[in-house]
């Protein structure tokens, strides 16, 4: 009886899986591209509001939010946000997106937040000529070929940052040996090969080492980390983690410094007494220029913090809404004129610069940039 | 061999073991008397690291604490114990009590249902974002036992000694004391312990009371040396508190007690050297067995617990059931 019992306990369980699997895949029918006209509009976002990157989406959504009240206030334009949580699961992400493309008042998308909710989306999206310009993804075949005819980033690709990464280690840190960790998802496997290789090329002893996107303890993969290694980098989407995997270094006595990528960008929350982090987008709490939109949004947000992910967000909001607001010029407009009109952006970025996008997507020109982290303190370089 | 990495996951298993022997005993407790797999028994654990993560801050938090260290910790593990312990005669009181006499298959899924009802309270309340113990601010991880190839810092002995410290607490409660004997008396046989004079629905209760109680006391702990917590932590830790339960044997408290331990080491060993044993593997079998990864470990302890399920599914402290027709 009590094998059974657990026998049925088990069944439940992958019953559970198989039916939210099933429900997640649930095709619906997709909306063509129609006329709107132009006064009740709205921006779909499509990005993890729950989940182990939830931290992420809640600070894009926020700032895209306040993007939009601004603009609203500005333009007196009537632009609201509908929200897609995509749980950082690509099933998820696939049904959010079929829901957000049948929604005939959504003319342009934020997001996806994550590459693997672009990949799943991006051709749903193209079939409903429904724009996607993202403030984080950044997968590099995500615009390699241009898959995904509607899709747009303001933040630059993974081609990027593996080499910046790359040079960095070998050239600044003079790293011999060095570890690298993925977190088992779309966006850190790619990124972590493509490092690990540029550091082989480079004559660097590379040691790979997974963990799952929601560990907590990392003690034994730190127990694997010899003596003679320089730097751990940790290609994962989770803050936290990459600050547990720090001090558990420190805790052993193991003199290597965590790397963390993009993902891991959070002041507030990777704070390594020594370490470095790569990020997509200069943090506008560095910049005296942004010092105004710095104050408005934590003034609008409650002292909400934030990191890069926030800021790259709101820009993308503004490149959709200010395509919107042109290709509204006469009452009414296309999902494919905004389209047309995103891919002519040409507008103030908050970085600094203007926002352009190439011929596939991707923004003209951009860099990662790193910053060094001193008991807990943040500096850019360079 | 290398013996700084043998003794430091030793305790690395130890820390992960002694949080997963705290889980499988509210598993135990809960199945030995009601021959129920609570499956929201691990969502009360993350319940507990919330209740923790909520009194660090109402006690001024890591940067400026109103009390001593100690103290904070302290009073942070017993107000998750006493919050979860109500947790857990809520959740019986509402999801298990009306279900007593139904189809066994009614209560399991009633129990999957208020998993995910807590799960989801619990996002709601504090939202999806990782919180942070900031543990390692409280107490520098340097600070600890430094000797020879042994790192360990101090609040990963204070998660070892508190877990040890309440499974004899438990086992003394079990064996000693008149409501443990109340609780034997209902796991044995509930109809004649009600016949014998004992409340059976009290004694429940309380086994509920301290089965979550434990499971809040595991989720500080958890917080506290792994630094992070999050609303859907209590779906891994549960699992792996019901494996150490089954491989111990479900029912049996230091079976639970010995099954949480050796899953804590199991996974901590597997994740070490998994990659030299199936590379040692790999190379004998001209590559036929493929090299595993870190990221494997998991399927190691899992397949301790198929093997146990085919080999001996009583578990190692259990007694197969025996049943006159």
């Amino acid at each position: 009886m009590r094998k059974g019992l657990i026998a049925s306990a088990l069944a439940v369980l992958a019953a559970a899986v198989v039916v939210s699997a099933a429900v997640a895949n649930t095709s619906s029918t997709a909306a063509p591209a129609q006329l709107a006209t132009c006064t009740n509009v709205s921006l779909g976002f499509l990005g993890p509001l729950t989940g182990p990157a939830g931290f992420l989406g809640q600070e894009q959504l926020s700032w895209l939010q306040f993007g939009v009240q601004k603009y609203n206030k500005a333009n007196g334009t009537k632009f609201a946000v509908v929200q897609g949580d995509t749980q950082l699961k690509a099933p998820v992400a696939l049904t959010v997106a079929r829901r957000l493309a049948a929604n005939k008042k959504i003319m342009a998308v934020i997001g996806g937040s994550e590459s693997q909710a672009v990949r799943v989306s991006g051709k749903l999206f193209a079939r409903n000529s429904l724009a996607s310009i993202s403030g984080s993804a950044t997968a590099i075949d995500l615009t390699k070929n241009r898959p995904f005819k509607t899709f747009f980033r303001v933040v630059p690709n993974d081609g990027i940052q593996g080499p910046t990464i790359v040079k960095f280690v070998s050239q600044n840190l003079k790293a011999k040996n060095v570890v690298v960790i993925d977190s088992q998802d779309d966006y850190s496997l790619p990124l972590a090969q493509a490092i690990t290789r540029g550091l082989r090329a480079r004559d660097i002893t590379v040691s790979r080492e997974s963990v799952s996107a929601d560990d907590t303890d990392f003690s034994s993969i730190v127990a694997n980390v010899g003596a003679n290694v320089n730097v751990v980098v940790f290609a994962t989407q989770v803050a936290t983690a990459a600050n547990t995997l720090s001090n558990q270094l420190r805790e052993q006595g193991k003199k290597a410094i965590v790397f963390g990528t993009d993902g891991a960008y959070s002041p507030s929350q990777f704070k390594p007494r020594s370490g470095y982090v790569s990020v997509f987008a200069p943090d506008i709490q560095f910049d005296r220029k942004a010092r105004s939109l710095v104050n408005e949004y934590k003034k609008w947000s409650k002292n909400k913090a934030f990191g890069a992910f926030g800021p790259a967000t709101y820009l993308a909001g503004l490149v959709a809404m200010t395509a919107i607001k042109n290709a509204c010029a006469d009452g009414r407009a296309t999902r494919a004129e905004v389209v047309r009109q995103v891919q002519r952006t040409n507008i103030p970025s908050i970085f600094g610069g203007t926002v352009r996008f190439s011929r596939i997507g991707d923004p003209l020109p951009t860099k990662f940039i790193i910053y060094k982290i001193t008991t807990g303190k943040y500096s850019p370089l360079g | 061999m290398d013996w700084e990495k043998l003794v430091q996951l030793t305790v690395n298993g130890l820390t992960l073991g002694g949080v997963y022997a705290l889980v499988a005993l509210g598993f135990s407790m809960v199945y030995g008397i009601l021959k129920l797999l609570n499956l929201a028994h691990g969502d009360v654990m993350m319940v507990g690291a919330f209740i923790g993560w909520g009194v660090l801050g109402w006690l001024g938090g890591v940067q400026d604490p109103r009390v001593a260290v100690w103290l904070l910790i302290v009073f942070m593990i017993l107000v998750a114990m006493v919050g979860c312990g109500f947790l857990g005669v809520a959740v019986e009181r509402f999801a298990y009590r009306p279900l007593r006499r139904a189809p066994r298959i009614a209560p399991l899924i009633s129990a999957l249902g208020v998993s995910f009802f807590i799960q989801n309270s619990v996002l709601l309340l504090w939202g999806a974002n990782f919180r942070s113990y900031e543990s390692f601010d409280l107490v520098d991880v340097e600070v600890g036992i430094h000797w020879g190839p042994l790192n360990v810092w101090i609040l990963r002995v204070v998660v070892i000694c508190s877990a040890l410290a309440m499974m004899a607490g438990l086992w003394i409660l079990v064996t000693r004391t008149k409501l443990g004997k109340a609780m034997r008396a209902t796991a044995f046989d509930r109809e004649a312990a009600a016949m014998m004079g004992i409340d059976v629905d009290r004694v429940i209760v309380k086994t509920f009371f301290i089965g979550s109680a434990l499971a809040g006391a595991a989720g500080v702990l958890a917080g506290l040396v792994f630094g992070s917590i999050n609303h859907f932590m209590g779906f891994g830790y549960g699992l792996k508190g019901f494996t150490a339960a089954v491989v111990g044997g479900i029912g049996s408290i230091p079976g639970a007690m010995f099954g949480g331990l050796f899953i804590g080491l199991a996974e901590a060993f597997s994740v070490g050297y998994i990659e030299d044993v199936t590379g040692w593997v790999s190379n004998r079998t001209g590559g036929v067995f493929p090299r595993l990864g870190s990221q494997f470990s998991d399927l190691v302890v899992f397949a301790i617990l198929i093997a146990f399920m085919l080999l001996r599914p009583q578990g190692i402290f259990g007694k197969p059931e025996v049943k006159k027709v």
